[in-house]
């Protein structure tokens, strides 16, 4: 093991056991700065360090990376990932070419990035986890293979680095200990973009390897491609779902709901996360009952690949990604419906309307929910009491809605008129942190990695709604609202609280944005938020 | 003879591969979108809004402000406003060596200018009776001064910090010290050629002979300054240091390009031709299918 402040991109080729240690978080704030109140890191299990990667930092993101039997399957990985690393600077991968190949060679080494970066900073300043590291370690790859300055030049130029199994397996987990959200690229005095990089790494394992971790690809994209939804709810267990919740629905509020589905002439398709029905079922119901109230001409679809909005495949392979989207946007055009709502899900609002805008031409207009929530509330169409919220409640910005696509004021204006104790958390809008479940922390679950996520991805989150709630966090009978929009940052952020235990200690709650408008209907009889009753 | 041939030469490789490059970097395939916000034409810039904030957003008209964008297109160029917001310390080194560039790149042009005005019979000096030979006397003494002394300064500052910074000096291979010593070392051979020129009238006369391919006699330090100006001049656009031209790709061509495909745009007809390509490289994990083969 080395001293992560002598770890130099090079060393990734070392035999060590395991390259470096994680031991020197980022301290945590009042209540969570005192000792006992945080379990301690982990090590991994010995059949986990024989099966899979861990010579990492101990954490295994790719539980498909399994350990080589021979001397040959090394030499095979070491090849298909050289082969993978060439393609994506062919025409195979036009579609990311210019970014990519302008982000892979000028980046200036100012180090600007580094104090941007959550990871980074949660981890102490750890050097694995500088974004230029994991820059550095493919572009010293690159070199060493294919470029003939490399060639002739070896170490001079950078090409020093020893490319054995570990390398490429280490470098694979690396990539998955990035959440994507391009803060980075936000300081870099040039506009490059070590995400764009990161995400190469995962493609090449994807695209050319065949390895992805399971929550993603089996599980994820595979599953939705073959049954509709990643969820695996097939077409009668959705309606099943929704007649449920239907009789719910009265049977806890007294209100007579209908979900509308496959409703002919409709104007608008609302696409939701498939996983809100089976996690967080309160969602698309609050959905519902908003659009009624606003008497808006609304529909799902029951059709397969019509009743979830996720796209797995914007986090590790574009081929997946396509595939997805073209299939998503067709169910939208064979029905006929004027637009597409995407509901409260980060990814599946950039899936939607940013990273397949350029994939087909004459599609059909794709929108976000939140200026269309806002314009309800702005045009006095629902009756809203804002003293039904009269508890503390800060935003989350989803990096996908807020960095990525500049939605950053209707979700706040909602806030600000349906919740008197809204706060800001510091720094908020497109200079956000992400909450740590992003790029699919929130779903891989495998081995130790949720320690990972809840401990370090979301570490810099978790200060940021200390701060927003600090002066309230002792005062156990007034809730504490975390509005996260977004349902892998809720993901999330159900991980941060029940590792800390903090819902049970602090009465932190979490939840997105519909739940606390239709709680501030005055039509309502009774609180729509649990944690009220 | 010789020197004014690599003078003439290192210029026109200089601009010649810098345009080649943004030739290469233009022509490169149609691209997915990478918007970042804020985007600074987007009438929301101020809180880093876009027109997705709109409802209906695809039937209101996208507007635009290219005036704010070209004044934070300026304020990026003219003084690297990103470093200086994030991180001072850096920003004090590599500014100076930055400005000392435009402002030897001002000096050279006015050298050139000084010297067709004295090959016209205006006199550049001190005690010009022209107001335009006074004027350009003094402001080439501020610039060359100024410009020489933060580009040498900056760019020897800058080799230093990598030297001894312990991240940065993980990260800076042997071509990229390299990098910052060739400039170092064409900034110094120019103030010890210079330093004896105060006036820089003999700059003004040797310019004038390399512009009008007229031999006259160097030594040996000012003939080492301009081969080795004319060597930066020519490496500068084949290194990394031609970042001039990648920046402005990945603000304007990735971060800031956020147009919509919408009916009857530009972007919808790129669309629809990088549909029609066929890739002759294809990936090999099991789970994707070969794409059909290319068209002849």
């Amino acid at each position: 093991m080395i001293n992560q402040r002598d770890l130099r991109p090079k060393d990734m080729g070392r035999s060590d056991d395991q390259l470096i240690k994680l031991d020197n978080l980022m301290p945590l704030l009042a209540p969570f700065d005192k000792p006992g109140m945080e379990p301690p890191l982990t090590d991994p299990k010995p059949a986990w360090k024989e099966k899979y990667c861990t010579s990492l930092d101990g954490y295994v993101g790719i539980d498909t990376l399994t350990r080589p039997k021979s001397k040959e399957d090394e030499d095979e990985f070491v090849r298909k990932f050289l082969s993978g690393l060439e393609k994506i600077f062919s025409d195979a991968n036009n579609g990311v070419l210019q970014p990519l190949l302008l982000s892979f060679e000028y980046c200036a080494k100012c180090n600007t990035c580094s104090d941007a970066c959550h990871i980074y900073t949660a981890t102490g300043d750890n050097e694995l986890y500088r974004p230029i590291y994991r820059s550095e370690v493919l572009r010293k790859i690159l070199k060493k293979y294919f470029t003939t300055s490399g060639k002739l030049l070896g170490g001079f130029v950078g090409a020093d680095i020893d490319v054995n199994w570990e390398t490429i397996a280490r470098l694979g987990e690396l990539a998955y200990r990035c959440n994507l959200c391009r803060r980075c690229a936000q300081t870099c005095p040039l506009g490059l973009d070590n995400a764009i990089l990161t995400k190469e790494i995962r493609k090449i394992f994807s695209q050319e390897m065949g390895i992805a971790p399971t929550p993603l690809h089996t599980k994820g994209t595979m599953l939705q491609i073959k049954t509709g939804s990643s969820t695996g709810l097939s077409k009668p267990a959705f309606l099943d779902t929704l007649e449920f919740l239907e009789e719910d629905t009265e049977e806890k509020f007294g209100i007579k709901l209908k979900f509308p589905v496959d409703k002919k002439g409709a104007d608008i398709l609302v696409l939701h996360n498939a996983g809100e029905f089976m996690a967080w079922p309160e969602n698309p119901v609050a959905f519902a009952i908003l659009f009624d109230a606003a008497g808006l001409n609304w529909t799902l679809s029951s059709e397969i690949m019509g009743y979830d909005s996720v796209n797995y495949g914007l986090w590790y392979d574009d081929t997946q990604a396509k595939k997805i989207a073209m299939m998503q946007m067709k169910v939208a055009k064979d029905f006929g419906v004027n637009r597409v709502v995407v509901a409260e899900c980060g990814h599946a609002h950039k899936a939607s309307m940013i990273s397949s805008d350029r994939m087909a031409s004459d599609r059909i207009p794709v929108e976000s929910c939140f200026p269309l929530l806002w314009d309800m509330v702005k045009s006095k169409r629902l009756i809203l009491d804002p003293s039904k919220n009269n508890f503390p409640v800060t935003l989350h910005d989803p990096c996908n809605v807020v960095r990525q696509m500049g939605i950053v004021e209707p979700q706040r204006s909602i806030l600000k008129a349906i919740a008197p104790q809204f706060r800001e958390m510091t720094p908020h809008g497109v200079d956000n942190y992400c909450c740590g479940g992003g790029s699919g922390f929130a779903i891989m679950n495998s081995a130790n990695f949720p320690e990972f996520r809840t401990q370090v991805a979301s570490r810099m989150k978790f200060n940021q709604i200390l701060g927003a709630f600090k002066g309230t966090m002792e005062n156990t009978s007034l809730p504490k609202y975390i509005c996260a929009p977004c349902s892998n940052c809720k993901g999330a952020m159900r991980g941060i609280l029940e590792h800390y235990d903090a819902t049970e200690k602090f009465n932190l709650q979490y939840g997105g944005i519909v739940e606390l408008m239709v709680n501030a209907l005055v039509s309502m009889k009774k609180p729509f938020l649990e944690f009220l009753e | 003879m010789i020197l004014s041939i690599i003078a003439y030469l290192s210029i026109v490789l200089f601009v010649g591969i810098s345009v080649y490059k943004a030739y290469q970097f233009a022509n490169m395939p149609f691209h997915g979108r990478m918007d970042l916000y804020p985007v600074p034409k987007e009438k929301g810039y101020e809180h880093g809004g876009s027109y997705y904030e709109e409802i209906a957003w695809w039937s209101k008209p996208h507007e635009v402000s290219h005036v704010r964008e070209i004044i934070e297109m300026l304020k990026e160029i003219i003084f690297i406003k990103k470093l200086f917001e994030n991180q001072r310390p850096f920003w004090w080194i590599s500014y100076a060596l930055h400005l000392g560039i435009y402002l030897l790149m001002a000096w050279t042009i006015l050298l050139v200018i000084g010297a067709m005005f004295e090959l016209n019979g205006i006199i550049v000096a001190a005690n010009s009776s022209s107001i335009w030979g006074l004027l350009l006397f003094y402001v080439s003494l501020v610039t060359g001064y100024l410009g020489l002394a933060f580009g040498a300064l900056g760019s020897g500052l800058l080799f230093l910090r990598r030297l001894f910074d312990n991240t940065l000096k993980k990260y800076t291979t042997p071509q990229e010290y390299f990098n910052l010593l060739l400039i170092f070392a064409a900034l110094m051979t120019g103030i010890l050629t210079w330093s004896r020129d105060l006036s820089f009238g003999f700059a003004r006369e040797v310019t004038g002979n390399l512009v009008t391919f007229t031999p006259f006699a160097a030594d040996g330090l000012l003939t080492l300054h301009v081969i080795l100006v004319g060597i930066m001049l020519i490496y500068i656009p084949i290194s990394k240091m031609s970042h001039y031209v990648g920046k402005y790709f990945t603000f304007h061509k990735v971060l800031w390009d956020n147009n919509p495909n919408l009916k009857g745009s530009d972007i919808e007809q790129q669309v629809i031709k990088a549909s029609s390509f066929r890739p002759t490289t294809s990936w090999s994990a099991p789970h994707i299918k070969p794409p059909a083969a290319p068209e002849k």
